[in-house]
């Protein structure tokens, strides 16, 4: 802690730009993966730099907040959700209106350079009181927080709350669904399945005489003949089904009789 | 200066002038089928009694002296904010009672002939309920204290125009026409809304008494400008050059409406602007001198169109271009010419009204035919039509003792007190008023008839005719009777003023001149159409005819000046602004056939797009203040 | 010692003083903020069949009773709640319109006889469009009650938006009055996917300008170190002559309040949401957002950035230019009549636009008048193309409206009213408005300004009156909408809209002498 209010020392400066370069990155990355995890991941990234920064700016409780709410509730319910939805999904980066991307591009660039070329000279101008000045006017950092939230933003603070109140509404409203229809039980799903007329249970298992592969073989029923259920679908449909004609003799004896050679 | 009088006794119903027929275009348009019985006779019994009405306060009138003449009648402060007042106020003085007699007095007979007209049309009651309408605003126009209670009136009959311009709406080209009188004269609007502005600015008020008291005091630059901008407005509602377009396919609508409407009163409100904003004028010299310029250049115009036309109703709408032309040039001159310009206004609107409906009572025996070419040799058949319209057409040349005659010659004369050039003109122009009137008499009733084969004309019923004969009376009488009994100069003196300039020729002189251009119109008119056989096909002629046949270009002119640039102007806005409307169009097919998956593509495409546009006007936004604050 | 400790074993205690809330000054925001949270609870305990009685009761009772208060609070002038909250003239006059037009707009909502399926809400919006689900939520006649709460919480937002003091104040309001309508766009109970798309749009973009608001207000803090708008008004004029800073906060202010007022370039989204959302809730929004949005604007420059008028004027000048002529003009080759009337409302935003560039209080006095003339004429107008219908539902191509004069000669009277309004022709509410703007932005000097104001007005008037030709010139076609007759809901909204067309334009003088009355803001 330095008495001349405007100093920056050594330490304070590695902390920003390592932070503020990073915070930066992530932001970044977030704008740029093709997945949606990995956006979520950079925005956490983000996140945890500025919660940094606030700390170093004698912000502690905003940094903390920033870490608990956003970081670690918000960014992870965020994760939660995509989870759901399925990692897998991404989203195809590539542009379909022309220009659109080099526009993009440019107008932002411009943007961030009057952005940045004019809080610069703004902020040159601007005379500062430091930190502790701040923090000290109502005995604290949170003590100040405290002080307006239950002074001159009351009102605002219990506002918040409709805002609370909307969103998760609205979030039911898109999302709730009225069932109408009985949920089926298990008896009433084994009762359909029943009911359907398919063959209710495990389909028979192929032929178990076979040396090699016995899946194209099929298995025989107790009146000699063969069922073809027992024959995967898609080796039927290739024609790779073997008859009992085509069954080697000596190889059933040998099977049956489970004499070696 | 004139006193301004409270509004007593018979003064006190000023307002009931405007109520009557604005009562009765609302029972008879919010009545609906059920007053479809009576209606009509409604119609005409509430303008008549606005004409009775007026009668009694003019008689009323001429008992006060010249200073005492104008009543003033304030209903209730209309708007009043922050230093601006407007009243719902009315004002009747010597001006306006005039007005208010034309309208009424014009306005009664055409309704009694639209009786017989409309009789067979199916919408009859709603036809009544825009007529009444009409002279509703058409009151409050002249009646008005104040330029905005006036702007009222203005797009009052500019809507009732409309509405009546299109009332054949199963014709296409009326729906068209009724559009272009819009639309053209929303542009004269703009004049008018911004001379309306200007005057609050530079007076602080709008009302007559307050700008035209202190009108004096303002710099000629911006007295210039309000004339200019009331002159723009003039020539969208009188359709004058360059506004003069509309006028012509105006006339698709039902006859007794281009009498009332496109002749007698609405389009002469350009006029009375004019004459009432003199004060503005008289100061104004660029202005003024812009008006005659406007004026005689569409004298020309409105007549050059007038001969070339086959069609009865357009070649009369030409002429009533031209005819304003002169009472707009009139207006120009000044104090000179104001009281002659609402003479010729009060003259000519009834003659035309007169002209009008006589050609509405040929059109009526001719199966609605409009052609000329198909007419000739009427004046057997149609002997009271004839008779009338000879009158008009006698009036309209200036032939003495017509009323014509004293109103046109006046404003010649009174041309001539500014500049010879101007008074040679208009001249000229009444020369061409000579051929085209006669071309139209002789195409019409004389010559050999060239019907076609299934028509039978007969003259119309009484109730058509008995308008027709009051209105030949008046254009018979009514000059002479303004001129010489009512002293039309001494009674509008104390509003517009008057005075008599030095004329470099003497009345006989420029009278014999007139006479004699006019002479030689109807000779011209004689050789070409009484001595030779009119074809029924329409010869090819010569470029001017051709161009007069197509108004001058004059839709040309407007369609490559104003319309396809608005209209490309829109369409690449639309492309360049929102390819959400392509979009959407796909896009909803893609709804119907189910294809979501398509419609996606387009909406996250647009979001970004839009998105993009708004980084863009954030960046102009930001560039525009830190420029603006830097400099 | 860490700041961290050191914050957590201050020895100092600073007393603690309760801020002050004159708590009947903001009642009207209270009665409804209280009431949409009972109308939540409503939700979650009333049943299915009851709920519907019960939010209108709630909410016309809750609505009135607001109103009832704020007319009792005329004449108040007073910031309360340690600065957020200002409630003066042009505030409670807001509040009034808001909450008639908040009525109105529930009316429309509350409609049932019009669409043979329902009100023009999803029975459930989170059912997918098309699926048996919606199909047979649709048969039982299921509504979606929580728009009922949705409008409160809208309205509340509303309500704290134009009296915001505070940029943060204001940032919060915005929030809590947008988030209710992204919502609402997207529960059309007819096309759904396109309502969907447009509650999306909305949302998104919403959250894009909401952004640049906010870092708006973040440079604002930095120049003064507060975001009350005193404070900023009374730094900028301690600091005068520096500031980028200040430049870009304006800026990036502005374009978060342009982007509501739905000014160019930042008004695209307003087409695809006026169309997609359902037709009450655009008629609602149309009215309400315009009002909230422009009187925080109005708020923002006359109270904070008044001494800067020179820097902001040139910025606003331009962008009034471009939406008027803009909105006009791409009006015009519209086929969509929501569409169409989405386009006039940008148009309009220009027009009111010119009264505050005009930075008077003949200019603010103009613009209160204009919005609260445009917010009932529009209303009016949405409750007309919601009962213009054909077997799919709304009737919204233009084509459909050929020759509805004809069939429903009354109908087509009261929407021609509204166009008349709409394109300023005198004797309706939409003349005196403009003429009075126009007549702020000359007295002011802008006269370029209205020269381009009436140039649009003109080309404004070609689309407007081109519905009228459309109904009354042509003949019906087969393809014709019909009205269909609605109950009283749609009846008393679209009635009170008519009246006040009329009456604000025949006799202005009581609104005119009530914003008079209303003053400026305070400070």
């Amino acid at each position: 802690m330095t008495d001349t209010v405007t100093d920056v020392n050594t330490g304070e400066q590695v902390v920003f730009w390592v932070c503020a370069i990073l915070a930066v990155a992530g932001a970044l990355g977030m704008v740029l993966s093709r997945k949606a995890v990995h956006s979520a991941l950079w925005v956490a990234l983000t996140m945890i730099n500025l919660a940094i920064l606030y700390i170093a700016n004698s912000a502690p409780f905003l940094g903390m907040v920033q870490v608990i709410v956003y970081t670690g509730a918000v960014m992870m319910l965020f994760l939660f959700v995509l989870m759901v939805v399925g990692v897998d999904a991404s989203d195809s980066l590539i542009e379909t209106i022309k220009g659109q991307r080099l526009a993009a591009i440019l107008l932002g660039l411009g943007l961030g350079i009057l952005l940045v070329w004019g809080i610069g000279s703004g902020l040159v101008a601007s005379p500062t009181v430091g930190l502790d000045a701040a923090n000290d006017a109502y005995g604290g950092n949170v003590e100040g927080i405290a002080n307006l939230i239950f002074t001159r933003y009351l009102l605002v603070f219990e506002l918040t709350s409709a805002l609370l109140i909307t969103a998760a509404m609205g979030a039911m409203v898109l999302s709730h669904r009225d069932r109408w229809k009985e949920v089926a039980s298990q008896r009433d799903l084994s009762i359909a399945r029943f009911r359907s007329g398919v063959h209710p249970g495990n389909l028979p298992n192929p032929g178990v005489y076979a040396r090699h592969n016995a899946v194209d073989t099929p298995a025989i029923l107790p009146d000699g003949g063969t069922s073809d259920l027992s024959v995967p679908q898609p080796v039927r449909a290739r024609g790779d089904e073997r008859t009992l004609d085509q069954v080697d003799i000596d190889e059933v004896r040998q099977i049956t009789e489970g004499s070696g050679e | 200066m004139t006193e301004l009088m409270p509004a007593e006794g018979v003064f006190s119903l000023i307002w009931l002038l405007i109520a009557l027929p604005l009562a009765g275009a609302a029972v008879l348009l919010v009545g609906g089928r059920r007053t479809n019985a009576w209606g009509p006779l409604l119609g005409v019994l509430t303008v008549s009694a606005s004409a009775v009405l007026g009668i009694v306060m003019l008689l009323q009138m001429m008992q006060n002296s010249p200073e005492q003449r104008t009543f003033d009648q304030t209903l209730f402060s209309w708007v009043f904010v922050g230093g601006f007042q407007a009243d719902m106020a009315f004002q009747l003085d010597q001006l306006s009672m005039v007005f208010v007699l034309l309208i009424t007095i014009v306005g009664a007979l055409i309704h009694v002939y639209s009786l017989g007209y409309m009789s067979h049309d199916r919408d009859k009651r709603k036809f009544f309920g825009y007529l009444n309408l009409f002279v509703a605003a058409m009151l409050i126009l002249v009646l008005a204290n104040n330029y905005l209670l006036l702007y009222v009136g203005w797009e009052g009959v500019g809507l009732a125009s409309y509405l009546l311009i299109g009332f054949w709406q199963h014709k296409p080209s009326a729906a068209a026409a009724a559009k272009k009188a819009f639309v053209i004269n929303r542009i004269g609007d703009v004049g008018m809304s911004l001379a309306i502005m200007l005057m609050f600015v530079t007076f602080g008020t709008v009302s007559f008494q307050g700008v035209f008291g202190v009108a004096d005091q303002a710099s000629e630059g911006t007295l210039n400008a309000i004339g200019l901008l009331l002159l723009l407005a003039a020539c969208g509602k009188s359709a004058q050059f360059p506004l003069q377009a509309w006028l012509l396919d105006a006339m698709e609508g039902p006859t007794p409406v281009s009498a009332l409407i496109h002749a007698a009163t609405m389009v002469t409100a350009g006029v009375y602007l004019i004459a009432r904003s003199n004060a503005i004028f008289d100061v104004a010299t660029v202005a003024a001198t812009t008006v005659v310029v406007v004026g005689v250049v569409t004298v020309f115009i409105g007549a050059i169109i007038g001969s070339a036309k086959d069609d009865i109703k357009k070649s009369l709408a030409g002429s009533t271009m031209s005819q304003i032309g002169y009472m707009i040039a009139a207006a120009g001159l000044g104090p000179i010419g104001y009281v002659f310009a609402i003479f010729h206004l009060l003259t000519h609107g009834v003659f035309k009204a007169g002209l009008f409906l006589g050609a509405g009572s040929v059109m009526h025996g001719m199966n609605d035919n409009v052609d000329m070419r198909r007419y000739g040799a009427l004046r057997k058949v149609m002997i009271v039509t004839y008779v009338t319209f000879a009158a008009g057409w006698l009036s309209i040349m200036g032939i003495p003792p017509f009323s014509g005659f004293f109103s046109k010659d006046e404003i010649i004369h009174a041309a001539f007190e500014q500049s010879v050039l101007t008074g040679v003109l208009l001249i000229i122009g009444a020369g061409v008023t000579g051929f085209y009137m006669t071309r139209m008499f002789i195409m019409t009733f004389l010559g050999k008839a060239r019907w076609e084969d299934d028509v039978h004309p007969h003259e119309s019923p009484k109730v058509m005719t008995v308008p027709l004969v009051l209105l030949a009376i008046g254009s018979l009488f009514l000059g002479m009777a303004l001129l010489y009994w009512g002293n039309i100069e001494t009674w509008l003196e104390p509003v517009v003023g008057y005075e008599a300039g030095e004329s470099p020729i003497s009345t006989t002189a420029s009278i014999a001149l007139s006479l004699l251009a006019v002479g030689l119109g109807v000779l011209v008119a004689y050789l070409m159409y009484q001595r030779r056989a009119v074809p029924i096909e329409a010869p090819h002629g010569s470029w001017l005819t051709r161009a007069a046949r197509n108004e001058l270009y004059g839709n040309e002119v407007n369609d490559v000046l104003v319309v396809q640039p608005t209209y490309y102007t829109s369409r690449w806005l639309v492309w360049f602004d929102n390819k959400g409307v392509d979009g959407f169009v796909n896009g909803s097919a893609a709804f119907v056939g189910g294809l979501s998956g398509r419609m996606r593509r387009y909406q996250t495409g647009f979001a970004r797009s839009y998105a993009l546009s708004m980084v863009g006007g954030a960046v102009l936004v930001v560039l525009a203040l830190v420029l603006v604050r830097a400099s | 010692m860490s700041p961290l400790l050191a914050s957590v074993g201050a020895e100092t205690e600073t007393a603690f003083t309760m801020p002050s809330i004159n708590y009947y000054a903001i009642a009207p925001i209270l009665i409804l903020f209280g009431a949409a949270v009972v109308s939540v609870l409503v939700e979650a305990f009333v049943p299915q069949r009851g709920r519907r009685p019960v939010q209108l009761v709630i909410v016309v009772g809750s609505i009135v009773a607001a109103l009832a208060v704020t007319i009792d609070l005329r004449g108040t002038r007073l910031v309360t709640g340690e600065g957020a909250i200002a409630v003066d003239g042009p505030t409670l006059l807001m509040w009034g319109a808001l909450l008639v037009i908040g009525l109105l707009g529930a009316l429309l909502m509350a409609e049932r006889s019009i669409d043979p399926l329902g009100d023009a809400f999803a029975p459930r919006a989170s059912a997918l469009p098309g699926s048996e689900d919606e199909q047979e939520f649709t048969r039982r006649g299921f509504l979606q009650t929580e728009v009922w709460p949705f409008l409160l919480f809208a309205l509340t937002g509303m309500l704290v938006f134009v009296a915001s003091n505070d940029l943060l104040v204001m940032f919060v309001a915005l929030e809590v009055m947008s988030l209710p309508l992204y919502l609402l766009a997207g529960m059309a109970r007819r096309r759904r996917l396109l309502s969907q798309e447009a509650a999306l749009k909305y949302f998104l973009l919403g959250a894009f300008s909401s952004a640049f608001f906010l870092y708006g207000a973040a440079m604002l803090y930095g120049f003064s170190g507060s975001v009350s708008l005193v404070a900023i008004s009374d730094t900028l004029s301690a600091k005068t002559g520096e500031g980028s800073l200040v430049a870009i906060g304006i800026a990036l202010l502005m374009v978060g309040l342009l982007f509501k007022v739905a000014a160019v370039p930042f008004h695209q989204w307003t087409p695809d949401v006026y169309q997609g959302a359902p037709t009450p809730v655009t008629g609602f929004m149309a009215a309400t957002v315009k009002i909230a949005a422009f009187g925080a604007l109005l708020r923002v420059l006359y109270v904070s950035l008044g001494g800067l008028r020179w820097d902001w004027e040139p910025m606003l000048w331009i962008i009034a230019a471009l939406t008027m002529l803009v909105g006009s003009v791409v009006a015009i080759t519209q086929t969509d009549i929501k569409r169409m009337l989405a386009y006039s409302s940008i148009a309009q935003a220009g027009f009111i636009l010119v009264g505050v560039v005009a930075a008077s209080p003949q200019g603010l006095a103009s613009a209160l008048f204009y919005l609260v003339a445009y917010a009932f004429t529009t209303i009016g107008t949405f409750a007309v193309i919601t009962m213009v219908r054909d077997a799919s539902g709304e009737a919204t191509h233009l084509s459909k409206w050929a020759g509805l004069g004809k069939k429903s000669p009354v109908v087509a009277a009261v929407f021609s009213l509204f166009m008349l309004s709409l394109a300023g022709i005198p004797l309706t509410s939409g003349f005196v408005g403009k003429f009075g703007v126009f007549a702020a932005a000359i007295d002011s000097g802008n006269t370029w300004l209205v020269i381009v104001g009436v140039v649009a007005s003109v080309i404004a008037a070609f689309f407007y009156v081109r519905v009228i030709v459309l109904m009354y010139f042509s003949d019906p076609t087969p393809d014709t909408a019909s009205v269909v007759i609605p109950s009283a809901f749609t009846t008393i909204a679209l009635t009170a809209s008519a009246v006040m067309t009329i009456a604000l334009g025949v006799f202005p003088q009581w609104l005119l002498d009530i914003i008079t009355q209303a003053g400026v803001f305070i400070r």
